[in-house]
């Protein structure tokens, strides 16, 4: 008897689960309309999720990039200073040595804090190099060492930059959860709203259905797998759609990369991600579609 | 109410009905039904019979009173136990209440998929019951196609297909012509003969007289006759 019961409560969800499908497939513009517009949804906060995980990427090799100001004693001449730098660049420890005249040094600064040049004509300036250390290199011990060198003056690590992008990072760290939330409840939102227009679409049928003795579960179910089928396409598109960003935007960014000689490849959403995204995107779109439902199986009131 | 209990396949005691609003649609109702009896429900329209037949099937509850169905009381059924007393009343709409966009098959099997029969044991009793509303070869047909009088018979086949104890009509005949309602009352005569219980709600006073059944009279919300029951042969038309 259990057994029976047990066989048709099965075969009563595969009639649902058969029925949700047909009628997804029996509007596909309007339904392709509804996935298009979870999948944007789901697609921001997926690929801010995706741009981010990528700088950390980028962040990674950021060291490389730091710079090491090395300001020269005021003795120093233009001769001295392009020496220096050239027998730097020599160093397996060091990418390049640029040596910075004074004259360069005021214009920068001049632009810098507004002033004419002229003004800050009076200040003293003396020969920068500007280092770019090797990548993996103790910034520490060749700053120490530079440190030793006659003719430098004032070693200066610029980190503040970096700690600065850090801090940035960290502000879209929390605007991607943010936003996840909020396009979570705008993905509840619209599949309940869609769920709505198709419950008020198909009012009738959901009054003879009642009329003929199906329970609030049975008439409640293939919605319930409409919005799960929703749920999930929508997240499989937004995938797809955050993939399709990824690829477009390869050549740029590793075109970027390489002035930075750097050498970058934007990484997709991450494949383990796709799991919870299914998950979550399925379970709103049945929460969303019980809302739906219930609301209007109170309202018709069978 | 001199029929035992038992054998009463509804029993109305005190009923009324009073819509918000303040429409009184019946006040004071008692009659009873025997299992395996058919019997009309007559009046003019607005007189209650909708109302009375809605009570049965719970679309709506009664503001005072008793409804029995097979020996139970159906007034405080909870909205879960709704769905179990519809399956055992079929209900027949003047208006059909078809889907209009699935095929005659599909609506027919819409009880039994509720039931979740299995799909072979489904076609098999649709076919049946078409086969005795003559609709054999309509199956496949898109609702729409049908005219009323099919359309009429797919909703009495629906309502029959799950074998349901009790079989109730409103105004079934509504839009027919003379000949397709004749036909209709045979096909309730007939049904009626295989051990349904049947009530029927119509104004066709001509038709009812010539079928002899007994009958009931409605008027603003009153039972006003009880008719004797005829007999339960089939009383031909005498033209």
């Amino acid at each position: 008897m259990i057994r029976a019961d047990f066989r048709a409560w099965l075969r009563r969800h595969g009639y649902s689960l058969l029925s949700s499908v047909g009628s997804l497939v029996r509007e596909p513009a309007s339904s392709m309309m509804t996935i298009t517009v979870l999948a944007i949804a789901l697609s921001l906060p997926l690929g801010l999720h995706t741009t981010l995980v990528n700088f950390d990427h980028v962040h990674a090799e950021l060291d490389r990039l730091d710079s090491i100001s090395v300001f020269l004693g005021p003795e120093i001449d233009a001769v001295q200073a392009r020496r220096l730098a050239s027998s730097l660049s020599g160093r397996p420890d060091i990418v390049a040595a640029d040596p910075i005249s004074p004259e360069q040094g005021l214009r920068e600064l001049a632009g810098a804090t507004g002033l004419d040049a002229l003004e800050v004509g009076d200040v003293p300036l003396p020969w920068l190099l500007q280092v770019i250390p090797g990548a993996g290199r103790d910034l520490g011990a060749l700053s120490d060492v530079l440190r030793q060198l006659p003719e430098v003056d004032l070693v200066v690590i610029d980190l503040d930059w970096i700690r600065r992008l850090e801090s940035i990072l960290d502000v879209f760290r929390s605007l991607v959860r943010v936003l996840a939330v909020l396009f979570g409840l705008s993905l509840l939102f619209v599949i309940s709203n869609t769920i709505r227009t198709e419950v008020e679409r198909r009012h009738e049928e959901i009054e003879v259905m009642a009329l003929v003795g199906a329970t609030a579960g049975y008439i409640r179910r293939p919605f319930l797998y409409a919005g799960l089928w929703m749920g999930l396409a929508g997240a499989v598109l937004a995938w797809l759609l955050v993939q399709a960003g990824v690829l477009a935007m390869q050549g740029p960014v590793s075109r970027l990369a390489a002035s930075y000689s750097a050498d970058v490849g934007l990484a997709g959403p991450a494949i383990d991600l796709l799991l919870p995204l299914l998950g979550a995107s399925a379970a709103l779109g049945v929460v969303g579609a019980w809302l739906a439902v219930s609301r209007a199986l109170a309202r018709i009131h069978p | 109410m001199t029929t035992d209990a038992s054998s009463a396949m509804i029993v109305f005691e005190h009923v009324a009905k009073r819509y918000p609003g303040g429409v009184q649609a019946l006040s004071d109702v008692n009659f009873e039904l025997a299992r395996g009896e058919m019997a009309f429900l007559t009046g003019h329209s607005g007189a209650g019979k909708s109302t009375l037949l809605r009570l049965i099937a719970l679309l709506e509850r009664p503001s005072r009173g008793q409804v029995v169905f097979d020996g139970r009381n159906i007034v405080r059924l909870s909205r879960a136990q709704i769905p179990r007393l519809r399956r055992r009343v079929g209900v027949i709409f003047q208006d059909h209440k078809l889907l209009t966009d699935r095929k005659v098959l599909d609506n027919v099997a819409l009880p039994l998929l509720i039931a979740g029969l299995p799909w072979s044991e489904i076609r098999r009793r649709v076919r049946a019951v078409l086969d005795l509303v003559g609709l054999l070869d309509k199956e496949a047909m898109p609702i729409p196609t049908l005219s009323g009088g099919e359309q009429q018979r797919v909703g009495i086949a629906r309502a029959m297909v799950a074998k349901p104890a009790l079989l109730l009509a409103d105004e079934p005949t509504g839009n027919l012509d003379p000949e397709l309602s004749a036909e209709l009352m045979q096909l309730f005569c007939t049904l009626n003969e295989l051990g349904t219980t049947v009530l029927i709600a119509t104004h066709d006073l001509d038709l009812v007289h010539r079928l002899g059944r007994r009958t009931l009279a409605l008027r603003a919300g009153q039972m006003v006759a009880d008719g004797p029951p005829g007999a339960q042969q089939i009383t031909e038309p005498t033209r």
